[in-house]
């Protein structure tokens, strides 16, 4: 998995690419509680996600409630084998996914 | 005593045959040649018998008897009839060797008859057993009262003899064969252990009566013998006195009339005399004639003239009685004689006159004084008594006044009192004797006295005495009491025995017959019917009995028609217990049958899924038929699919089962049980046996071939078995056949077993037909090979096809340590084993998530504390598009699938991390299931392509 962060003033977008599992989880963790700074607007691009698992929902989940205290958070451009994992855990209600 | 050799002679022979025909090698002789044996053994004791006696009047006195009697009691009515004959022949022939002869004919007959009799008496009154002794002791008596009477009756002409001989003989010969056939009798019943009394609680009715009858018929015997014997006693005095009177006064007849005779022969000549010449002198004519005294008497009675002057003219004959009867009677006829007896004018003077009537008026009257009278008698009086007899030794002796005998011979003028008569007060005072006097008469030349009997009459101053000796006047008294006695002996005991075969034909023969039909009727014969029709009481008894078999017989039928009714109730719920839903659209098939030989039977298969994965399957046999069977096997049946679906292993399965089973067992069932459990990814075989036959197990290249490994012990058999796993894989194409002892078992008419040969031979010449038809093919050839015999046990038979269709199942195997590192190599691995598949993206994510949160969720928290493995076996069924993930770890036991699912309605503020990776699988898979195994965590997952 590869993670691009790309900043615009308040808005942060971070690209995910490959697959956020067990082992890549923590590293999309690490990425979304350090690097975010004060960005109020975080975008998730994961066009190039291909599968995701529970770590990885662990991870959005927690991004989602940070995000939710200060700002907004949303999910875009979601593979649709994502979406069934999402539709799946009910996670497709909690996130925002445009 | 002599008789006492022949005696215990026959008691010995008796005992010996006993022995022999007991407890020899004779005892297996033919009937008929034992019989003749026995036969001529006794004739020999019997002819011994014969010759060894008493001599006893010209004959013997011997138990000749008592040989065919002990013969035919105890041994057998030919045996009996045999020694019999030979008896009775000797006898009949031993008289020209010194045998007696005038017994002869009687003692032959009644040898002969003695071995009829026995022989007839065993057959008709015992029942052709040996009597009890006091039987056998009646029947010797009353054999030797025939006995005698038959002498008797041959012996006619001199019955005086044969009535001595029979009174002599009568005691020894009926002391000795009874004793003889008694002794011997006790002997065996001794020695056979009998009581020789019988015990009263086992006397049959025939016995009751027997003895009750014999009593009567003693006593009735007893009566009328005493009744006899009194009648007899005093016809007996009768006729002696008869024969004395007659005798006596016969001589007194003949004395009266000669001495009447004389006299008036003497007045008719004095009166002659005295008519041609009234001047004769009187004195001269009595001394003339040799009389006493003549008297002339007028018409009036006055004595005219006489040879005693005292009397002319100065006697009136009318006077006195003497006297005047002359008077009297001589006005009616010519002359008149006049007893001796005392004279009218002197009554102490003796006279005896005669008178006849004179030609004018008048009679003359002529008398004897007593010496002339008796002078005149007494020759005559001896020529009499001379020629009297009374009876044949008896006597008539005539006494004058002073009981001197008057007699020509020696005893002439001797008193009475000399030969034993002493007189009596009748015979001293001059009167006729009243009763019959006894004494001891002496003969005075032999010096022998005997008991006489007399009566005595005076007549004409004689003293006339009859006498007999008492042996002869009482001889006619006791010889027709001894015959009547005998007589009555014989019919008595033959109206026993007519009374005794009447009751028994009539009675105790029916009892029988229907005692006989009622224990045909007990046993449990309800077809036959009791059909003793002679009289009304016994129909009316056999019509009694036929009605109640009759409705017990219909109760049977409808109690056995409910039963039957019941019964296939009961078949067709354990029926519907067996699964018939015979899977074949998987990757393993599934076939059985059940064929109960009664209407329900112990047999049973079983086949269920415990899991996707996994498949049971089993037979069974309880032991023992009908519905107790059906029972134990629903019970049986049930246990072990709860302890199965309970995920046990399953020798495990069949440990608690066997206790379970063995629990409240009181009827003592068993079960014996082959159970498998089938992993249908691998094809592994976890199998137990209870003691059943070894299934047949084909390779898919291979024959059948029996799978023999050693069995653990029946189920319900005794508690704290354990039973031990057995395993074997089984490869596509490969077939397991259960079946029961019904099969091998089956049994035709010859009682030859189908057997497990010729099983194994049809199983491989069918080995590739299809279950459903191998199974009935099977069924037709067991059916075939049986015939006629009915089934004797039930028959069931499972076929397994481990049979993965068309292609069968892929499968792979993959051992990864349990690390999160090894996360990427799992998913690999199922990515690459999906992607063969052609397995759509989409889905291949789903199920490398779920793959994922299984494994993670494994490599946390399964090896606490040390590293360890997990092992995933994928598997792929093409025909059904379904994949199976077995995931198994030897780590900690965890069941993932209990946890609860997470709510996923929740905000996610609400949300909790956690609990998603099983979810996640849990919505992925089509199934999921998890068991703990040997120490290992299995979850198998199922997902549906």
């Amino acid at each position: 998995m590869t993670i691009e962060i790309k900043k615009n003033q308040k808005e942060t977008i971070i690209e995910i690419i490959g697959r956020l599992d067990t082992i890549t989880a923590p590293a999309l963790d690490k990425t979304i509680n350090e690097d975010l700074g004060d960005t109020q607007n975080l975008i998730l691009d994961v066009k190039g996600m291909e599968y995701i698992s529970s770590a990885g929902l662990r991870v959005l989940l927690g991004a989602q409630k940070k995000m939710q205290k200060s700002g907004s958070m949303k999910v875009i451009n979601v593979r649709e084998e994502v979406m069934e994992v999402f539709e799946m855990t009910g996670f497709a209600d909690i996130l925002v996914i445009e | 005593m002599r008789l006492i050799v022949p005696i215990v002679l026959n008691c010995f022979l008796v005992f010996a045959v006993y022995i022999l025909d007991k407890y020899t090698p004779a005892k297996k002789l033919p009937y008929m040649a034992k019989q003749t044996i026995i036969g001529l053994l006794f004739g020999g004791v019997s002819a011994f018998a014969s010759s060894y006696g008493v001599e006893w009047l010209g004959t013997t006195v011997n138990v000749r008897d008592a040989a065919p009697l002990s013969a035919g009691l105890i041994f057998g009515a030919p045996a009996g009839i045999i020694s019999g004959l030979i008896g009775g022949l000797y006898r009949w022939f031993s008289v020209y060797w010194g045998g007696g002869m005038y017994t002869r004919l009687a003692c032959s007959i009644a040898t002969i008859l003695a071995g009829l009799m026995a022989a007839g008496l065993r057959k008709l009154m015992f029942d052709n057993k040996k009597p009890t002794w006091s039987y056998g002791v009646c029947i010797a008596v009353v054999c030797e009262v025939i006995h005698m009477i038959l002498i008797f009756l041959t012996n006619m002409d001199n019955s005086s003899q044969a009535f001595e001989f029979v009174k002599g003989a009568t005691g020894p010969m009926m002391l000795g064969n009874s004793v003889a056939v008694g002794v011997s009798i006790i002997l065996i019943s001794l020695f056979s252990h009998e009581y020789f009394f019988r015990k009263k609680t086992s006397e049959g009715i025939a016995h009751t009566f027997q003895r009750r009858l014999l009593s009567c018929i003693v006593i009735a015997y007893l009566i009328t013998s005493t009744f006899t014997l009194i009648l007899q006693n005093g016809m007996a005095q009768i006729e002696t006195q008869e024969v004395f009177t007659v005798a006596i006064n016969d001589v007194e007849a003949t004395v009266r009339e000669k001495s009447n005779r004389q006299l008036l022969e003497i007045a008719e000549q004095v009166k002659q005399e005295y008519e041609e010449d009234p001047t004769v002198s009187l004195s001269g004519l009595a001394e003339k004639y040799g009389i006493k005294e003549i008297n002339v008497v007028a018409p009036d009675g006055i004595i005219t003239n006489s040879t005693e002057a005292d009397v002319i003219n100065s006697y009136d004959m009318n006077s006195k009685a003497q006297s005047k009867e002359f008077v009297d009677v001589l006005e009616v006829q010519d002359s008149f004689v006049q007893e001796y007896s005392p004279r009218g004018k002197d009554e102490s003077v003796w006279r005896k006159y005669a008178a006849v009537n004179l030609t004018d008026a008048g009679f003359i009257q002529v008398g004897y004084d007593a010496e002339q009278f008796h002078q005149m008698l007494n020759e005559f009086v001896i020529d009499v008594t001379k020629s009297r007899h009374v009876g044949t030794n008896g006597f008539v002796a005539v006494l004058d006044e002073q009981l001197c005998m008057v007699i020509d011979d020696a005893y002439a003028g001797k008193h009475i009192s000399s030969i034993g008569i002493i007189p009596p007060e009748e015979m001293a005072q001059g009167r006729t004797a009243t009763a019959l006097y006894h004494a001891d008469v002496v003969d005075g030349i032999s010096n022998l006295s005997a008991e006489y009997m007399y009566v005595f009459k005076f007549v004409e101053g004689y003293c006339l005495i009859a006498a007999m000796p008492v042996a002869e006047a009482m001889f006619m008294r006791d010889a027709s009491m001894l015959t009547s006695i005998f007589m009555q002996v014989i019919i008595f005991a033959t109206l026993f025995v007519f009374i005794y075969l009447l009751i028994k034909r009539v009675i105790i023969n029916n009892l029988k017959k229907i005692n006989d039909t009622l224990a045909q009727i007990t046993e449990g014969d309800l077809s036959v019917t009791v059909n003793v029709r002679s009289n009304v009481e016994f129909a009316s008894l056999s019509d009694d009995i036929n009605s109640t078999v009759a409705t017990l017989k219909r109760y049977i039928a409808e109690a056995a028609a409910r039963i039957d009714k019941e019964l296939e109730y009961a078949k067709q719920i354990q029926l519907s217990a067996l699964p018939t839903n015979f899977p074949d659209n998987e990757n393993y098939g599934i076939y059985a049958q059940m064929i109960a030989a009664k209407e329900v039977g112990g047999d049973f298969y079983d086949f269920y899924k415990l899991s996707d994965t996994t498949v049971a399957f089993l037979a069974a046999d309880v032991s023992g038929k009908g519905i107790p069977a059906a029972m134990f096997m629903m019970t049986a049946k049930t246990i072990i699919k709860d302890l199965a679906e309970s995920g046990m292993a399953v020798n495990d399965i069949f440990t608690k089962a066997n206790e379970k089973l063995c629990e409240n067992n009181e009827s003592g069932m068993f079960v014996t049980a082959w159970m498998g459990i089938l992993d249908l990814t691998t094809g592994n075989v976890q199998f137990a046996n209870a003691g059943h036959n070894p299934p047949l197990l084909k390779r898919a290249d291979g024959t059948f071939e029996y799978l023999k490994t050693r069995a653990g012990f029946v189920l319900a058999g005794m508690e704290g078995i354990c039973y031990r796993a057995g395993e074997i894989v089984l490869h596509p194409g490969d077939r397991l056949f259960l079946y029961t002892d019904g099969v091998p078992e089956a049994t035709n008419t010859e009682n030859v077993l189908y057997g497990e040969d010729r099983l194994l031979t049809f199983m491989n010449q069918n080995a590739s037909m299809q279950a459903t038809q191998l199974l009935p093919a099977l069924k037709c050839n067991i059916d075939e090979f049986v015939g006629e015999a009915p089934q004797f046990d039930d028959i069931t038979m499972l076929m397994l096809d481990y049979q993965p269709k068309k292609g069968g199942e892929r499968m792979t195997n993959k051992v990864f340590p349990a690390k999160t590192e090894a996360l990427t190599d799992v998913l690999g691995f199922v990515e690459q084993m999906l992607e063969s598949l052609e397995c759509p993206i989409k889905i291949q994510t789903a199920l490398c998530v779920a793959i994922e949160e299984v494994f993670v969720n494994v490599a946390h928290y399964a090896y606490p504390e040390g590293e360890g493995d997990m092992a995933l076996c994928i598997g792929y069924d093409e025909d059904c598009r379904r994949i199976t993930f077995r995931m198994s770890d030897k780590g900690v036991a965890f069941n993932p699938l209990e946890k609860p699912d997470p709510d996923i309605t929740l905000s996610a503020e609400e949300r909790e991390i956690g609990g998603l990776g099983i979810f996640i699988a849990k919505q992925t898979m089509d199934s999921l299931s998890y068991a703990y195994e040997n120490g290992e965590n299995i979850l198998t997952m199922m997902k549906n392509l």
